[in-house]
């Protein structure tokens, strides 16, 4: 241990932090009312930073073989570049 | 066998091989009649042939699940059976009502039939699958009702386990959905639509919880894996099976004047109906891989593989084949639907049937396994039908094909008749694999009677 | 020489029991497809789609995402407390998790009753087919992972589960978790892109 170590505790409490930043940035572009690749590309970001940090810290996959890493990160991934390609061609 | 009234089972599956026996004639008959439209007429419309060919299998394979039920549960559930005398009772109810209403479908016209039985008084007839006249299907319920509660009684006071608990649910899932078989409303639309209620959420639903539920008893027999294991995966299947089989009903209402939106519930939750079915071919062959023990009854185990696989392919695979509306728009109602029918029947309830009275009866004839040279032809059998009804498939799916370019997709189509006349060697063929079918069925019944010298072992 | 010791690298298992992890898979597959196709149908339905989508309910959306992530954060919460044996603040942080799992549910009522009472149903129009289907599927899958959870709160709360045998409530966790990665999905896709 360092002395720079956080607790698992104070870790989850920080990226709760970021989750309900993140998504108060989603709301944000939604209620302004702005659409566009722009907005899209900010928003489907942050889906996946969020999306990232469920699955690893959340749901706890980091640490654990890569298979399901992969597995899981993947789905996020392609669900949101599907989309992206969806609305970019739109 | 651990319970003196597990015997039971003995006589439910004596009567559903011989109602089988009797299913396949009548299918090859049919099959002669497609291609030589008056084989056997007058005795033998189509129209009959058609209706005592699908009852007879409904019927039987209703006796071997409740034989299956009555093996299953004192075993599972460390104690005899509730009522013994209740189950042979029904048995002979059952067996009775089955027969009286196979003569009346051959002995009768149909509307000679409906007059004879009331069914003015509540109409229920004239739809397939349910054409039974209402006293009938009233006979079915009762025996339905009192074997459900001589299972749930057992299971209820016995020891509870996962394998016995799904069961109970797919039974009485069974029973449950069968009531919607009364509701005949005038509108052709709200008939089809409840009709779909008993065909679909049966084979697509609660049955598939009776299929596992089987499948994880006689694979924890034969392969002596931890049960653990094996409910866990039960799980999973049985959650799958309920998620997109419910809202997978949807894939028959695309075009019988229900809403729009069927179109794509039915569409996307079907197209996953086979994730269950896949589940399953993985779970009987890791648990075979896994086995700590080598049961000497090595036909159960071939059909319990063969169950898994043939399910997946006649359900999963043949079933997602027509199963989105784009496609299904052109396949609706042609030979693609009879071979994925012929398939899935015959891959997931024919052959769980087959594989529980391969591990079961043998033990209630006083052996662990039959003798090598019985369990040699039983596996010639076992090739003999499976083979013969993948070409079966093959053939249809072939017709099926032809069938929809010439008649719906060609700029230029032809009509119903000029198109089945040019598929009729199709037909033909599938006649042969019918008759090939009966063979093996046929070589089925004789490796119960072959001697030889049984092997030794513990009775698991 | 013994190398191939240093190079084992000791990996976790999944969280929890293995078979809510088959089923996780295959319940963000269904998501998945849901998802995808609703992304393309919008494609072919641009207008349709925009314009029905400004009136739906963006503010209880944002709040229930915010439900949805806080609970997902006090149930990491009670896995943490009872791996280290804290079995009472474990439940704790159970009901509170529980607590914005039920908020979320009283939200989602009003808003499904706001558009019914405005005779929208599923025959509306495409985008309602969808924005129903798809909410509607996810509100189901919140009931489920409440009941879960309601289920593992009652054995933490009666000391069931301990620091080396707490299974159970990994697994309810995982399951709530996936609950939120969908909403998480869902809540931009529906409610706010355009
Ligand atoms: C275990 C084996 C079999 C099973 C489970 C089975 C099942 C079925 C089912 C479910 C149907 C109704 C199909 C639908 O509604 O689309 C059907 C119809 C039919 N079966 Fe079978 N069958 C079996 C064996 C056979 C055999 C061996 C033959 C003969 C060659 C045969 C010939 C037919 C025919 C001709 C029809 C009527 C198709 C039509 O109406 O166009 N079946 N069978
Ligand atoms: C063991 C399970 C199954 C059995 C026994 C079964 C049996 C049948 C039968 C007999 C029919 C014809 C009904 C009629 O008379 O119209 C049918 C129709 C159909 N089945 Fe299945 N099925 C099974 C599973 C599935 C699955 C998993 C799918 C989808 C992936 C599927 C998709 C369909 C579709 C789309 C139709 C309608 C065909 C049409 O439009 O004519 N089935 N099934
Ligand atoms: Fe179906």
């Amino acid at each position: 241990m360092t002395r720079f170590a956080i607790t698992s505790s104070t870790k989850a409490t920080l990226i709760w932090l970021l989750l309900v930043l993140l998504t108060l940035v989603t709301y944000g572009l939604g209620k302004i009312g702005y659409s566009g690749t722009f907005v899209i590309t900010i928003v489907l970001a942050s889906v996946l930073i969020k999306g990232h940090h469920i699955i690893a810290d959340f749901m706890g996959l980091r640490g654990t073989e890569k298979k399901w890493r992969w597995l899981m990160q993947g789905w996020l991934l392609l669900i949101v570049a599907v989309i992206a390609t969806a609305y970019r061609y739109s | 066998m651990k319970y003196q009234s597990q015997l039971v089972a003995q006589k439910y599956f004596i009567a559903a091989l011989s109602l089988f026996l009797g299913q396949i004639l009548f299918g090859v008959i049919m099959g002669m009649q497609y291609v030589v439209g008056d084989f056997l007429f007058p005795e033998i419309p189509f129209n009959i042939a058609r209706m005592v060919h699908t009852n007879l299998l409904i019927v039987w394979l209703l006796f071997a699940f409740m034989g299956a039920s009555y093996y299953l549960v004192p075993e599972e559930s460390e104690r005899e059976l509730y009522s013994p005398a209740l189950a042979n009772l029904m048995f002979w109810i059952f067996l009775v009502a089955g027969a009286l209403t196979v003569l009346g479908y051959l002995l009768f016209t149909y509307s000679e039939l409906a007059a004879l039985t009331f069914n003015e008084l509540w109409p229920t007839m004239g739809r397939e699958f349910l054409e039974q006249p209402t006293i009938t299907k009233v006979g079915i319920v009762i025996v339905a009702l009192a074997f459900v509660f001589n299972i749930g009684m057992t299971i209820l006071t016995g020891r509870k386990t996962v394998v016995s608990l799904v069961l109970l649910t797919g039974l009485v899932g069974l029973a449950v959905f069968f009531l919607f078989a009364f509701y005949n409303p005038v509108n052709v639309v709200l008939d089809k639509y409840w009709w779909w209620w008993v065909v679909h959420l049966w084979v697509e639903g609660v049955w598939e919880l009776i299929l596992g539920a089987i499948l994880a008893f006689v694979l924890i027999k034969v392969t002596g894996v931890d049960r653990e294991v094996i409910e866990k995966w039960l799980y999973i299947i049985i959650a799958m099976t309920l998620i997109t089989g419910i809202i997978g009903t949807g894939h028959h209402y695309f075009w019988i004047g229900t809403p729009d939106y069927w179109q794509w519930l039915g569409s996307i939750f079907s197209a996953m109906e086979p994730i269950p079915f896949f589940m399953m071919t993985l779970f009987a062959f890791n648990m075979v891989n896994k086995r700590r023990r080598d049961h000497p009854n090595k036909a159960a185990v071939l059909w319990a593989l063969g169950t898994a696989v043939m399910a997946f392919l006649g359900a999963g695979v043949w079933g997602f084949m027509h199963t989105l509306a784009p496609i299904n728009y052109y396949t609706h109602g042609t030979q693609i639907t009879a071979a994925h029918g012929h398939m899935a029947f015959y891959g997931a309830y024919v052959m769980i049937s087959l594989t529980m009275i391969s591990y079961s009866m043998p033990i209630m004839r006083g052996k662990v396994a039959n003798s090598q040279a019985a369990q040699t032809l039983e596996m010639w059998s076992f090739w003999l039908m499976t083979v013969s009804m993948v070409f079966i498939t093959l053939f249809l799916t072939a017709a099926g094909i032809l069938q929809v370019y010439l008649q719906r997709f060609t700029d230029t189509p032809i009509t119903f008749m000029q198109a089945q006349e040019k598929i009729e060697i199709f037909y033909w063929l599938r006649e042969v694999s019918g008759i090939v079918f009966l063979i093996g069925l046929i070589v089925y019944f004789i490796s119960f009677f072959v001697k030889g010298e049984e092997p030794q072992g513990v009775e698991a | 020489m013994n190398h191939t010791d240093k190079n084992i690298v000791q990996y976790k298992p999944l969280p929890g029991d293995f078979a809510i992890w088959v089923f996780i898979f295959a319940e963000l597959l269904v998501f998945g497809i849901l998802f995808i196709s609703y992304a393309f149908t919008r494609k072919y339905n641009l207008e349709l789609f925009n314009h029905h989508q400004q009136f739906l309910d963006r503010e209880t959306g944002a709040i229930n995402t915010v439900l949805l992530i806080t609970s997902s954060y006090f149930v990491v919460r009670a896995v943490d407390a009872i791996k280290k044996n804290m079995s009472q603040q474990s439940a704790r942080w159970l009901a509170l998790g529980l607590l914005c799992g039920a908020a979320f549910v009283v939200f989602k009522i009003l808003e499904f009753n706001e558009k019914f009472s405005e005779g929208i149903t599923l025959s509306t129009n495409i985008f309602y087919m969808f924005y129903l289907c798809l909410t509607g599927f996810h509100f189901m899958h919140v009931l489920l992972g409440m009941v879960i959870l309601a289920f593992i709160l009652v054995k933490t709360h009666r000391r069931k589960y301990n620091a080396d045998d707490h299974d159970g409530v990994e697994t309810g966790a995982s399951y709530w978790h996936m609950v939120d990665l969908v909403w998480i999905i869902l809540f931009p896709l529906v409610y706010i892109i355009r």
